[in-house]
């Protein structure tokens, strides 16, 4: 822990909560889901340090991702902020250029 | 010919092109797909019997549940905020809980399970009070439903619920039901009393590490076995080497058991148990064979793309691949030959939707 460097404020949260010795109930995937819950590194790279073993195509696991909110900083969260990200566009495979970026709200 | 009996024909003829069998026959394969289909295939035929629409799904079509006689669907919908009720006769929506009010946002993590005489729903809740000036978290809980409450269901009773939980899975005697999450947990149907815990993350399994498990596809069908791949690291001559094992629990009988069979190479995401309990079915971007009882690695080949889940014809003929994607696919459970791929119409995106499977009224 003593590597990482907090750059957002529950990251720092959880810091503090290291020094406290209060991280019992924070652990790296392990049965979680939602929106901020994972710890996983993303689509960048897969369990063995590379790419091969990441979903084929990355389109069958689009809404995969944001169905549940499990890249909540790589796929809009469509279970509560955008929950019409992939309204009309039923086909991640098909309709992909049509997923536009968000942004947050004002 | 009459366009029905020649799309008869025509279905009767590509069923026997693409080599289906009179042993899958009676088996009812259920999915979903964005933006609010439900889809009933003959697995036989390889053909859709029935394409649904859920009123009210908004966009999301998650975990399938049937009911214990086969002819309801359950599933979970409006981005997990509403668990209904599909009569698989004809669509007709005949149960709708919305789990959440104007004060209070309620996910449905993944997680129902229904009582074996059909009666009560038990659905996992995780509520967000929405307050003016901040939203707060509150506990989670089960709701129970009366399944015959209709579209407007209110829950008959609440009880406490560990956090980070995502599969309910019913008890064949209809007294308690087994909850995952971080652990494995079982509790009281009628009471909500907690009976039991026992460990996932706190497993002790001599010489591993803590494992990691992703548990989101409630089949039990057909042995009667839920299970699941997990990962953790051996202690191998002093070294950690990473491992596969398949986790088991017989929702039955409550054996629980853990078996690695190969040093991790290829991910899985959800496993399926053939009828006789010796072999293992797991995708992702393989389709895996698993020896259960030798603990190894029986056969492994390689998929047009990535699946999410898994299910096993109810004589254990071939195995059933689905979600993410807009294709369900048959192989021999045998030789794991691909047998056929079936597009489903529109080809909309099954994403996590379970797939399940039923038998033919």
């Amino acid at each position: 822990m003593s590597e990482l460097k907090p750059t957002n404020r529950k990251a720092e949260l959880l810091l503090e909560a290291a020094a406290a010795g209060q991280v019992a109930e924070v652990y790296a995937m392990d049965t979680v889901a939602g929106c901020a819950t994972t710890f996983d590194p993303g689509w960048e790279v897969d369990p063995f340090g590379g790419v091969a073993s990441l979903c084929q195509p990355m389109e069958a696991d689009l809404y995969g991702c944001s169905d549940p909110c499990w890249w909540p900083a790589q796929v809009p969260d469509t279970m509560n902020t955008y929950p019409d990200w992939d309204a009309g566009k039923p086909s991640a495979q098909n309709d992909w250029r049509e997923l536009d970026a968000v942004f947050p709200k004002k | 010919m009459a366009p029905s009996r020649r799309l008869a024909a025509l279905l009767l003829a590509a069923a026997l092109a693409c080599g289906a069998t009179a042993a899958a026959a009676g088996d009812l394969i259920l999915t979903g797909a964005k933006p609010d289909r439900l889809f009933v295939i003959d697995a036989a035929s390889r053909s859709v019997r029935a394409e649904f629409r859920i009123a009210g799904a908004n966009g999301q079509v998650g975990t399938i549940v049937p009911s214990p006689d086969g002819r309801i669907a359950y599933v979970l919908v409006n981005r997990m905020e509403s668990i209904v009720g599909i009569d698989l006769k004809d669509g007709r929506q005949v149960f709708r809980a919305d789990l959440s009010t104007p004060e209070e946002r309620v996910k449905g993590l993944f997680a129902f399970t229904v009582t074996p005489d059909g009666k009560e729903l038990i659905a996992y809740e995780v509520p967000t009070r929405l307050l003016p000036s901040e939203y707060r978290v509150e506990e989670p809980r089960f709701a129970v439903f009366r399944t015959n409450a209709g579209l407007k269901a209110k829950a008959v009773r609440h009880y406490p619920a560990q956090r980070r939980l995502h599969m309910l899975l019913m008890r064949p005697d209809g007294r308690s039901f087994y909850a995952l999450g971080f652990d494995l947990y079982e509790y009281d149907v009628r009471s909500g009393k907690l009976l039991g815990t026992r460990g996932i993350q706190k497993w002790q399994l001599p010489g591993h590490s803590q494992p990691d498990l992703l548990a989101f596809w409630p089949v039990t069908e057909p042995s009667g076995v839920f299970t699941s791949p997990l990962y953790s690291e051996a202690q191998q001559g002093g070294q950690p080497a990473p491992m596969t094992a398949l986790m088991s629990l017989d929702v039955a009988s409550g054996a629980l058991d853990y078996r690695d069979f190969e040093p991790l190479s290829a991910l899985i995401f959800s496993t399926v148990l053939s009828p006789d309990r010796r072999t293992a079915y797991g995708v992702y971007s393989t389709l895996t064979k698993v020896d259960v009882e030798g603990r190894k690695l029986a056969a492994r080949v390689p998929l047009d793309h990535t699946f999410y889940s898994v299910n096993v014809a109810s004589d254990g003929s071939e195995v059933y691949i689905g979600g993410a994607m807009c294709d369900v696919g048959f192989y021999d459970a045998a030789s794991l030959e691909k047998k056929a791929m079936l597009k489903l119409p529109g080809c909309a995106d099954q994403s996590v939707a379970s797939l399940r499977v039923v038998h033919g009224h």
